[in-house]
């Protein structure tokens, strides 16, 4: 049985979990625990480990979906997740600006040692005052080449464009 | 829609590269305690910035020494009468009451003494309302200014390192230009430090060997390079990645397209 595997990272509260949650066959792992620190103030319950999903693709390969944890002290796990990823999903909340520094933390981590391949998700695109995919592409400086792709967390339809369109960055650097 | 946010969050800085990079046009609505303020765009260029409601009415062209009085009601009997989208600027300017250099210089300076002021807000509620533009008769730069100057101002007055970590996590990167700055350069006016800065810019150096052959704190090297990087001048870029240059930083595992096409299948189906 072959594995591979893709993270959705992002900023506290960007939907990570909820992606994962919208798309997984199994139930999704999750370690969400009581908020002890400053992410109380945005929700009650947050990833202080890890979220985890799973698509059979075939009898002989299976794609897992790993949600990194949102709080700083947490970082020690980006590495351990990076190892061996097909793809990276940034998430970001599209509706709160102030998260759009630490979007830009998680992207620097990910991509600048790496040749990762990546799209970043534009989420919660049906709430008031969500910024567009353009606008965040401004705001967090991503070069024209890069995607950044309209995203409902919740809604299956646009969890899976977003999966299909980092698959077509993947598939344009695979091999024959 | 209207982007909302807070300038503790997303700076002040970082929003007039917004506008800059996405040539927006619309009104900044900016608020901090008791004070407001509005910042007028088009295509990325500031039209008009007004700390106090009178900066947007015409009587501003005569407190600025401009127009008299007789003058500014000839200039709105006029403006009224032409209609059609033309501007109290335009009307001033045809009417051969001012020339277009002493209107620019006159609301220039005005506009940009309004903008640095902004700069000192610690925080304040941010409202920008895509396409809302000003009156006719605000008093308008005739050509709208340019705003990498202002970017680079605010800059200046950070005296945090904080604010500056965010971009700049280490002083071990390496600066690199985007393109050829020659274009941004125009409308940009560099401290002598700064140009110090500029000028050492070479790919290879990086913020610290800058900072000790240009003699300036790694602070200073920084805050010009939080500049330049906000300007959408530059990029910074590990040392590990120049000197591979040509090379993928590190491998990733290539996969086979017939492999990756089974994944797109499953997902498409699903």
């Amino acid at each position: 049985m072959q594995t591979v595997k893709m993270v959705i990272s992002g900023a506290v509260n960007a939907g990570k979990t909820e992606f994962i949650k919208t798309i997984s066959e199994i139930e999704v792992v999750s370690t969400e625990r009581r908020a002890t620190d400053d992410t109380r103030l945005i929700k009650k319950e947050t990833t202080v480990a890890m979220d985890f999903g799973r698509i059979a693709i075939s009898d002989d390969l299976v794609l897992h979906l790993f949600g990194t944890p949102g709080q700083k002290r947490f970082d020690f796990m980006w590495e351990i997740l990076a190892e061996g990823m097909l793809g990276l999903v940034i998430l970001v909340d599209s509706t709160r600006p102030e998260t759009f520094r630490e979007t830009n933390r998680i992207i620097d981590f990910f991509v600048s040692y790496r040749d990762t391949p990546y799209v970043i998700a534009a989420n919660k695109q049906d709430r008031p005052n969500a910024w567009s995919p353009e606008e965040l592409r401004l705001a967090l400086r991503q070069p024209p080449h890069i995607k950044v792709l309209p995203c409902t967390a919740t809604d299956r339809e646009s969890v899976k464009n977003v999966l299909l369109e980092l698959l077509y960055v993947i598939q344009e650097r695979s091999e024959d | 829609m209207a982007l909302v946010g807070n300038i503790r969050d997303f700076s002040l800085s970082d929003f007039l590269s917004l506008v800059d990079r996405g040539y927006k046009t619309g009104a900044l609505h900016l608020s901090y305690n008791d004070q407001t303020a509005r910042l007028y765009f088009e295509k990325g260029k500031l039209l008009l910035a007004a700390r106090r409601p009178e900066d947007e009415k015409p009587e501003l062209l005569v407190r600025l020494g401009v127009l008299n009085a007789d003058q500014l009601a000839q200039a709105c009997r006029m403006l009224a009468a032409r209609g059609n989208g033309a501007t109290l600027s335009q009307v001033v300017i045809d009417a051969g009451m001012v020339s277009t250099e002493r209107l620019q210089s006159a609301l220039m300076g005005h506009t940009e003494q309004s903008v640095y002021g902004l700069f000192a807000w610690p925080e304040g509620d941010f409202l920008f309302e895509h396409n809302q533009r000003p009156a006719p008769d605000a008093p308008l730069a005739p050509v709208p200014i340019s705003i990498d100057h202002l970017i680079m101002e605010g800059v200046r007055r950070i005296d945090e390192w904080e604010r500056i970590r965010d971009r700049i996590p280490s002083t071990d990167l390496v600066p690199r230009f985007l393109a050829p700055p020659g274009e941004k350069l125009k409308g940009m006016r560099l401290s002598p430090d700064e140009w110090k800065v500029f000028a050492r810019i070479n790919g290879r150096d990086t913020l610290a060997e800058i900072a000790q052959k240009t003699g300036l704190s790694d602070f200073d090297v920084c805050r010009a390079v939080y500049g330049f990087l906000t300007a959408g001048m530059l990029e910074l870029v590990k040392r590990q990645r120049v000197l591979a240059a040509g090379m993928p930083p590190v491998e990733q595992p290539r996969l086979k397209k017939s492999l990756v096409n089974r994944i797109i299948n499953r997902i498409r189906s699903m």
